[in-house]
């Protein structure tokens, strides 16, 4: 096991070299994001397929799943970052884990949102109250109850630890969010893509899916770390390295 | 120096939180007043023909309770933050989370009990079937102490802030949410002569694990949201 990897990590911790570090990376993911963005969309919307049974409206789920999949994925690593938090009281996963949480209410927000979009012309509603859609509804609830909780507290970090607490309790909905589709057979289709097995997809239709996902994932690298950045400069702003940066920008 | 055996300091806990009760009897029994209110008004809002009051009535009862337990529990542990002998709790040398569990258990047998007792009466002025009634007390007799012991660990959570009630809605509902499933899923099995038993199963064996995992969260809270 080579030493340096645990040396690089808990250097990268300290809130002055991540500061430069996410610095570094932030254009790079958000580049990264746009131009994979920009290529699912064209390979969605364009390249595609029409679907034999839904036709043109079927390309939403471009937009739609890779949503849901951001909103459970941030939510399990706000989870994480806040076990940290929690555990070994390092300030930058505290920061992590409460930065984390508009950015992953903002993407549920979104899959309610196109979801219901699609549900109208499809299922000839706006809303329904099935399982998956609910226990989405659901997720959205616990977001914007960590994020309350963050902010009604004066002290930024006794608010962040108490929403940290907060986000832990409500992992255990986040395994009823994704099987819901498989427990309770309701109006809304099964998964079809599979990271186990062949997926159930046209392979015309996985490639930009799979590419919007890793834009997803970028956009949220860059949106986290524009975040943390801001957020990192107001908390540490008595701090020297704070000070430099500030003196360095006024000249500049 | 010795130590007071933990049966007696759960004794004392829990006697002096029901004498603390009993002695504002007049808070005991605003939840059941406010439940009863809420029930009232939905022949207003709906309508008062039978049929759909009495297909409504279970889910209503549940709801109302939830509600009733939500305003209760927005007081679980404020006066001892003000007079200081929360504080002494967390420094008494008996383990906290056993303390707490104690608070806990006096708080719902000073709200919720007294639900209980009136959610036939609630019920029957819906027209639930008087056959249907057993079933609807067996699920709150699950369901109000799930409640409590989750609300005590978002109550605990809040308790460092000012303005906790609305807040404390937003995170009860989504914990609350599969409590509110399994529930009402028993009562209305059982009003459609299905088998009940499963769902109230359910319920049971998430409140042996409430019972265990949240006093410990609850003191963990608690640390969190006092010390700072």
């Amino acid at each position: 096991m080579a030493n340096w990897i645990p040396l690089w990590v808990h250097k990268l911790s300290s809130p002055p070299n991540f500061y430069r570090f996410a610095g570094i990376v932030r254009p790079w993911a958000l580049a990264l994001a746009l131009i994979s963005g920009a290529i699912a969309l064209y390979g969605g919307l364009v390249l595609a397929p029409a679907d034999y049974q839904q036709g043109d409206a079927y390309r939403i789920i471009f937009i739609h799943v890779p949503c849901a999949w951001m909103g459970l994925f941030i939510y399990g690593l706000m989870a994480v970052a806040s076990f940290i938090s929690l555990v070994w009281r390092i300030k930058l996963a505290e920061v992590v884990a409460m930065e984390s949480a508009p950015i992953g209410a903002a993407f549920t927000f979104i899959t309610l949102v196109t979801g219901s979009l699609w549900g109208k012309p499809m299922w000839g509603t706006w809303w329904t109250w099935d399982a998956r859609l609910t226990s989405e509804l659901v997720l959205l609830f616990l977001y914007l109850g960590v994020i309350g909780l963050y902010h009604s507290f004066e002290d930024r970090r006794q608010g962040a630890r108490a929403a940290a607490f907060l986000a832990i309790i409500g992992i255990i909905n986040v395994p009823i969010v994704h099987f819901s589709v498989n427990w309770w057979n309701t109006l809304h289709q099964g998964s079809t893509v599979r990271i186990l097995g062949p997926s159930k997809i046209s392979g015309d239709m996985l490639w930009p899916l799979l590419t919007m996902m890793a834009a997803t994932k970028f956009y949220y690298i860059a949106s986290l770390f524009g975040r943390v950045r801001t957020d990192l400069l107001s908390m540490e702003s008595g701090k020297e390295w704070v000070k430099q940066i500030a003196e360095r920008e006024g000249k500049a | 120096m010795s130590h007071a055996p933990l049966a007696s300091a759960c004794a004392a806990v829990l006697r002096r939180d029901l004498t603390l009760a009993w002695r504002r009897r007049g808070d005991i029994v605003m939840p059941v007043l406010y439940a009863l209110i809420v029930i009232t008004l939905f022949p207003f809002a709906l309508g008062p023909e039978d049929a759909l009051l009495q297909r409504i009535a279970g889910g209503a009862v549940l709801v109302t309770m939830l509600l009733a337990m939500l305003l209760a529990l927005d007081a679980m542990f404020r006066s001892d933050i003000e007079d200081g002998s929360l504080e002494q709790l967390m420094l008494s040398p008996q383990p906290l989370a056993l303390m707490l569990g104690m608070k806990i258990l006096a708080h719902w047998i000073t709200t919720a009990l007294p639900l209980i007792v009136i959610a036939p009466l609630l019920a029957g002025m819906l027209h639930l079937p008087a056959a249907v009634m057993p079933v609807l007390v067996y699920a709150l007799l699950l369901s109000t102490p799930l409640l409590s012991l989750m609300g005590a660990v978002l109550v605990a959570l809040t308790a460092g802030t000012r303005r906790s009630g609305m807040l404390l809605a937003l995170m009860l509902l989504p914990l609350c949410v599969p409590v509110v499933i399994f529930a009402a899923g028993a009562v209305a099995a059982a009003q459609q002569g299905l088998p009940w038993l499963a769902p109230i199963a359910w319920l049971g064996a998430a409140l042996v694990m409430a019972l265990v995992l949240a006093p410990l969260a609850c003191a963990a809270a608690l640390r969190i949201a006092l010390d700072a």
